[in-house]
């Protein structure tokens, strides 16, 4: 047998390392997407006051740092009774917004824009928004520092920062929205509802516009028949912030639906020997492998995925954007992988649409914007949906509120055996017996991957890192080949 | 605006990875008497992001960790930009490596120090894997000659562009 090993990957969060196993033939036999990383965050908070958590999860990630911050403030709320402000909840939902913009555009630009606008087997050394920019041009990535610039601003002035957020308290928020604040924060969403549009319009330009590149996307290697996770709110529209947790198959059918609460009847977590982070699915079901089919007990919580468990957006734009999508992909749900980068567009616009709404409402600048808890009710449950999926941070505290326990559950984990299934679909179709893999094919194998935009910062709570690629080859245990980039 | 920016790089709450906000912490105090400089002490920022701070400096210190794999905790390296090594901080995976967001910023026109005016020291750690608030016993034994050693030079380097 003869191993290929990829390591470390480059644009994605953290760590990873992949081994492809071939057989003697050279086909691919099996598939590690590994994460050699440890976990620790979870013990580092018990015996701490549970209304200090939402300060300290920031700290787990640079990267979506609001994230962690927005579920564990829910989860904090449910240990002090439950009782929250209605005008935090639409603050921190208006703060989300502005986070999720910023966040897809830096997907969106810096590390899926290069496999479509330069190519997927460019040369690495352009493959990157350096590249990008030369092709499309400097106005445009003027465009995108600026948009990404004017979301950050939006949450500074919501939160006080636009990163490691200390804002969110139990029952509310520490400071509302001042007028003149709202007043800076209008022409910024105007000018981000246009470069939403101009995003997706891009996106047709180039992607919908090649032949080639949506035969890749709906009939290429990156499909997956495994079910879809996410938030909808009471109209089974697209929620982030708040709502239940629903999960549908793959032919559309409704699989389940439930409380944050109640998620550890429905979600559970099996181990493998090989990986530091876990595999979660779907507790009734029970763990079936890495299979697919109907009957799989496996599921995606990806941008995709938050579409595809959606009868609808919540918002007119969005929901063309949406229907759109859906039409051009052949119908929903849709299994194509790759449809997540189209997916983040469309959440753009939902979510500058969102943000419109909320600088039009009269409340947004009331001063009632927290209630201060009278009671230790001992435990809490929050869920959001991580701009890479859905994110349960659930908390036990004694009755003086001293942190007793933390589970998280976070965004990339959920993806985490999807992510090996695709990766070792991809590697299967693109490395034939007798040809040694290149530059091009084994960044085709990451788009696998980098579709689901992971983030293992926090699957594993250790250190990002943006590391060079070395693939390694053996053949009956002696190196047999190797490639290097940026070594 | 002030010309001179130092950023103390890092998580505060992942054992030695906390260097850099300990060392720029220790500094602030002392390097009040340069009246050309900021100092963001708890930066734990990267990419694009360091754009937006960036924006406007003429002049970068930068004090982070690094693992070049083998070497003692404490140990630290001083190379500037065109001499860019990577360090465990000014990597962001997100988006783009710190040189790669430079060069952007640079292409768009920003106003941004030049590689030469980029000053990075890069302290050698054991850990940075471990949640925890004291660094490795190494690290926090090594602390305060290592800030001397460091502050001398940081001061020296600050001097320089006041004379």
């Amino acid at each position: 047998m003869k191993t290929i090993r990829i390591d470390p990957i480059t644009r994605l969060e953290g760590h990873g390392k992949i081994e492809i196993f071939l057989a003697d033939d050279g086909g691919v036999q099996d598939c590690h997407f590994q994460i050699p990383e440890l976990r620790g965050f979870e013990r580092f908070v018990v015996g701490r006051p549970v209304e200090e958590l939402p300060r300290i999860m920031t700290r787990i990630c640079g990267v979506c740092p609001a994230s962690h911050h927005m579920a564990s403030a829910k989860a904090v709320d449910g240990c002090f009774g439950g009782e929250v402000a209605p005008l935090a909840h639409k603050l921190r939902d208006m703060y989300y917004h502005a986070h999720y913009i910023h966040s897809h555009i830096a997907h969106f630009y810096a590390l899926a824009a290069p496999d479509f606008v330069l190519g997927p087997d460019a040369d690495p050394a352009i493959r990157n928004i350096l590249g990008v920019i030369a092709k499309v041009g400097l106005e445009i990535g003027g465009q995108v520092i600026q948009a990404r610039a004017m979301a950050q601003k939006i949450q500074q002035l919501l939160g006080g920062r636009f990163t490691h957020l200390v804002w969110c308290l139990p029952g509310g928020v520490s400071k509302g929205l001042k007028k003149i604040e709202l007043e800076k924060i209008k022409p910024m969403v105007m000018e981000l509802s246009k470069f939403a549009d101009f995003s997706l319009k891009l996106f047709r330009d180039i992607v919908l516009g090649n032949p080639q590149y949506v035969d890749l996307i709906l009939n290429g290697p990156y499909t997956l028949d495994v079910h879809s996770m996410g938030l909808v709110d009471e109209n089974n529209a697209s929620n982030f912030y708040d709502g239940q947790v629903r999960v549908v198959d793959f032919e559309g059918k409704e699989i389940c639906k439930y409380q944050p609460h109640e998620y550890a009847d429905f979600v559970a977590e099996h181990v493998e020997s090989w990986s530091y982070l876990k595999f979660p699915y779907l507790k009734k079901r029970g763990w079936k492998g890495f299979t697919e089919g109907i009957d799989s007990s496996l599921y995606c919580a990806t941008p995709l995925a938050r579409l595809n468990v959606s009868d609808r957006m919540a918002t007119p734009r969005a929901q063309a954007a949406f229907e759109e999508m859906f039409q051009t992909v052949g119908g929903k749900p849709c299994r194509a992988l790759l449809a997540n980068h189209w997916a983040r567009l469309v959440e753009m616009v939902h979510n500058v649409e969102m943000l419109e709404r909320y600088c039009a409402d009269p409340e947004i600048t009331g001063d009632q914007f927290r209630v201060i808890p009278k009671k230790i009710t001992g435990e809490g449950v929050g869920i959001v949906e991580a701009m890479r999926g859905t994110l349960t941070h659930h908390y036990t505290c004694d009755k003086n509120g001293i942190c007793t326990s933390a589970n998280l559950i976070v965004g990339t984990t959920n993806n985490n055996a999807p992510i090996q299934m695709v990766t070792k679909k991809v590697a299967q179709a693109l490395i034939k017996p007798g040809k040694d893999p290149d530059q091009g094919i084994l960044n085709m194998i990451e788009m696998a991957f980098r579709a689901f935009d992971p983030c293992y910062s926090c699957a594993t709570h250790s250190l990002p890192g943006q590391m060079p690629l070395e693939v390694l080859a053996y053949k009956n245990g002696a190196l047999h080949w190797q490639l290097r980039r940026g070594i | 605006m002030k010309r001179i920016l130092l950023l103390g790089m890092g998580n505060p709450i992942l054992c030695d990875d906390a260097i850099g906000i300990r060392l720029a912490g220790y500094f602030k105090d002392r390097l009040q008497q340069f009246a050309d400089l900021d100092i963001i002490d708890d930066c734990s920022l990267g990419g694009f992001n360091l754009l937006d701070i960036l924006k406007g400096y003429s002049r970068l210190i930068v004090i982070d960790s690094i693992r070049s794999g083998g070497a003692e905790p404490g140990l630290w390296h001083y190379f500037t930009a065109d001499r860019l090594r990577e360090t465990m901080n000014l990597n962001c995976v997100h988006d783009a490596n710190f040189a790669t967001a430079l060069e952007l910023g640079r292409r768009l026109g920003m106003h941004l120090p030049a590689d030469r005016d980029i000053h990075i020291f890069a302290v050698e750690i054991l850990d940075n894997r471990t949640f925890s608030e004291r660094m490795s016993d190494s690290l926090e034994n090594r602390f305060q000659p290592l800030a001397e050693e460091i502050f001398t030079h940081v001061s020296r380097l600050l001097k320089t562009h006041h004379q």
